[in-house]
C-alpha cells in the first residue's frame, strides 16, 4: 500500500469496529486512500514519518485522523497531545472517535486541542451517518492548511 | 567631793566608799536591768516577728497545698479533655474513614459506568452493525426465517443499547455535582414538550400546564425529571384516542389524553405535579414504581427499560426533595416532588392554564 499520500488515518485496535468504520466510509467512497493504525505507537510512526513510515514526508499528512481513545502502547490521549504539540503535525485535524462520552474524556480531549469529538452511536445505520458527516465534512467541506503553511507554523516557533 | 571625804577629813572614810561603790555598782546594776528589760522586749518584738514570719509560713504552706491541690484538680480536668480530645480525634477518624469509603464507592461506580460506556457498548455496536450488513448485503439470498431472526438481533441490540445508555445516566446522575441556580421551570417543561413532539405525532393530547414558580435547582437534572415523567405520561395515555372516535367505542371515561403539570404549596415548599390520565397503575405496586428495572407493564405493551422513574428519584433525592406517586387503574397517574428547598420566588398566576393540543 502507498502510505505516502493519504486521505484519512484511522487509529483502530479493535477489528470489529475498524471493519465497520471502513464498511461505512467505502459506502461514501471515502475509503480510497485510508491507512488503518492498529494502535497508538503506529499512529505516531505514521504521523511522524518515522520507523517504517520512514519514506512519508510531512508534506503530505492525512486531512483527517480518526483516533478512537483506548489503544494498545500508547493511548489516544498520548498520541492527540503529540501531534498537537508538534508544529509540524498540530494542523493536522484530528477527530476522537471513541465509545465513551465521559465528561473528562470530553474535556481532556479539547484541552490537548482534538478539533471535534464523537461518540460512536451503537446503532449502525446512526454510526454510518456519524462516519459519512465526518468524512465528507473534513474532506470534501473543510480547506485543509496550505504545505507552505505548515512550513510557515514550524518556523515560526 | 564624795561623802566618804567630807566625813572625815585627811583620812579614808572606807564605809563611804563602800557605800558610794554600792551606789555606783546598784546604779550600774539598774542600768543593766533596764537594758535587760529593752533586750527583752526586743526580744519579745523579735518573737512576735517571727512568730509572725511563722504565721506567714503556714500561710504560705496552706496556700502552696491549695495551689498543688489545683494543680491537681487541673491535672484531672486535663486528662478528662484530653479523653474527650481522644474520643474527638476517634470521630473524626472514623468520618475520615467513612468519608473515604464513600468516596472509594464513588469511584468504583465511577469506573464501573466508565468500562460499562466504553467496554459493553463496543461489542453491542458490533452485533448490530454486523448483522445489518448480513441483511443488506445478503438479505435477497436468505429465506424469510433467517431474516426475522436477524431482525430481532438487531431490536434485542437496540434494547440493550438504551439500556445500558439508560444506566449510564442513572450512574452520571448520581456523580453529577449540584449546581443549584434560580430556574424558571415553565421554559424547561416547553422545551421538554418540544422534544417529544415526535412522540405525540398523530396523536391528540391536551397540555395543561400551570404557571411554575422559579425555584433553586439543577436546570439540567430538573429537566431530567420533567422529561423523564413526560415521557412516561404520554407513553401511558396512548390508548386515550381522540374524543369522537371513542364515542363509538361508547365508554363513558375521558378518552382525550390530558397531560397536566402543576405545582401546590405545601408546608412552605413547593410540591411539583405532572398528571395524566391514561392507563394508571394499581396502588399495591407503588413501592416498585421507583426501583431500577422494575416495570408494571408488559414490554410488549409499553417499551421502556425501567430505569426512567428510578433516575428521577435519584435527582430528587440529589436535590434533598422527595418523589411520590398516586395512580388508579385506568384513570391515570400522578407524580409529585419536591426539590427540598424553600419556596424561592412567588408562585405566578398559579393554577393558570396555559395549555394546548398538539
Amino acid at each position: 500500500m502507498n502510505t505516502l499520500e493519504l486521505d484519512i488515518l484511522l487509529v483502530e485496535d479493535n477489528q470489529d469496529d475498524m471493519d465497520l468504520a471502513l464498511h461505512a466510509l467505502k459506502r461514501e467512497k471515502l475509503a480510497n486512500h485510508i491507512f488503518v493504525a492498529r494502535d497508538g505507537e503506529e499512529a505516531l510512526d505514521f504521523l511522524f514519518c518515522r520507523g517504517k513510515f520512514g519514506q512519508r514526508s510531512f508534506d503530505h499528512p492525512p486531512k483527517l485522523v480518526l483516533l478512537d481513545l483506548k489503544l494498545p502502547k500508547v493511548d489516544g490521549m498520548e498520541v492527540l497531545k503529540q501531534v498537537k504539540s508538534d508544529p509540524r503535525t498540530k494542523t493536522i485535524p484530528v477527530v476522537m472517535m471513541t465509545s465513551s462520552k465521559e465528561e473528562r474524556d470530553l474535556v481532556k480531549s479539547y484541552d490537548l486541542g482534538a478539533n471535534s469529538y464523537i461518540q460512536k452511536p451503537v446503532d449502525f445505520d446512526q454510526f454510518r451517518e456519524t462516519v459519512k458527516t465526518v468524512g465528507l465534512y473534513w474532506l470534501v467541506t473543510n480547506q485543509p492548511v496550505p504545505v507552505n503553511g505548515v512550513h510557515e507554523l514550524a518556523v515560526r516557533r | 567631793m564624795t561623802s566618804a571625804q567630807s566625813a572625815t577629813t585627811g583620812a579614808v572614810d572606807f564605809a563611804a566608799l563602800a557605800e558610794d561603790h554600792a551606789k555606783a555598782t546598784l546604779n550600774i546594776l539598774e542600768d543593766f536591768s533596764e537594758d535587760k528589760a529593752r533586750m527583752e522586749e526586743t526580744q519579745h518584738a523579735i518573737f512576735n516577728i517571727l512568730r509572725d514570719f511563722s504565721e506567714e509560713k503556714n500561710w504560705l504552706e496552706e496556700t502552696q497545698r491549695a495551689t498543688l491541690n489545683l494543680l491537681e484538680d487541673f491535672d484531672e480536668e486535663r486528662i478528662k479533655a484530653e479523653g474527650v480530645s481522644r474520643e474527638l480525634q476517634e470521630s473524626v477518624e472514623l468520618l475520615r474513614v467513612a468519608k473515604e469509603t464513600a468516596e472509594a464507592s464513588n469511584r468504583e461506580l465511577e469506573s464501573f459506568s466508565y468500562s460499562v460506556s466504553h467496554d459493553l457498548r463496543a461489542p453491542l455496536r458490533h452485533i448490530g452493525g454486523f448483522s445489518k450488513m448480513l441483511v443488506e448485503e445478503f438479505g435477497s439470498t436468505l429465506d424469510p426465517g433467517a431474516k426475522h431472526y436477524l431482525e430481532r438481533i438487531q431490536s434485542g441490540t437496540q434494547k440493550m443499547g438504551l439500556l445500558v445508555d439508560g444506566l449510564l445516566n442513572l450512574a452520571r446522575v448520581g456523580r453529577h455535582s449540584l449546581t443549584r441556580q434560580a430556574i424558571e421551570l415553565n421554559p424547561i417543561v416547553a422545551e421538554v414538550i418540544a422534544i417529544l413532539q415526535p412522540d405525540a405525532e398523530g396523536r391528540q393530547v391536551e397540555w395543561v400546564i400551570a404557571g411554575l414558580p422559579a425555584v433553586q435547582c439543577d436546570p439540567v437534572l430538573v429537566k431530567q425529571i420533567f422529561q423523564n415523567l413526560l415521557v412516561n405520561a404520554l407513553k401511558f395515555t396512548r390508548p386515550r384516542v381522540q374524543a369522537d372516535e371513542s364515542a363509538k367505542v361508547g365508554t363513558s371515561a375521558p378518552t382525550l389524553a390530558v397531560i397536566e403539570v402543576g405545582c401546590t404549596q405545601e408546608n412552605g415548599s413547593v410540591v411539583f405535579m405532572v398528571r395524566d390520565n391514561g392507563i394508571g397503575f394499581n396502588m399495591k405496586y407503588v413501592d416498585k414504581l421507583f426501583g431500577v428495572f422494575q416495570r408494571l407493564h408488559r414490554a410488549e405493551d409499553y417499551e421502556g427499560t425501567g430505569i426512567g422513574l428510578a433516575t428521577v428519584q435519584r435527582i430528587v433525592q440529589k436535590h434533598g426533595g422527595r418523589v411520590w406517586a398516586e395512580g388508579e387503574l385506568d384513570k391515570g397517574a400522578t407524580f409529585y416532588f419536591t426539590l427540598g428547598m424553600e419556596r424561592q420566588a412567588e408562585s405566578k398566576s398559579n393554577g393558570a392554564t396555559a395549555g394546548g393540543r398538539l
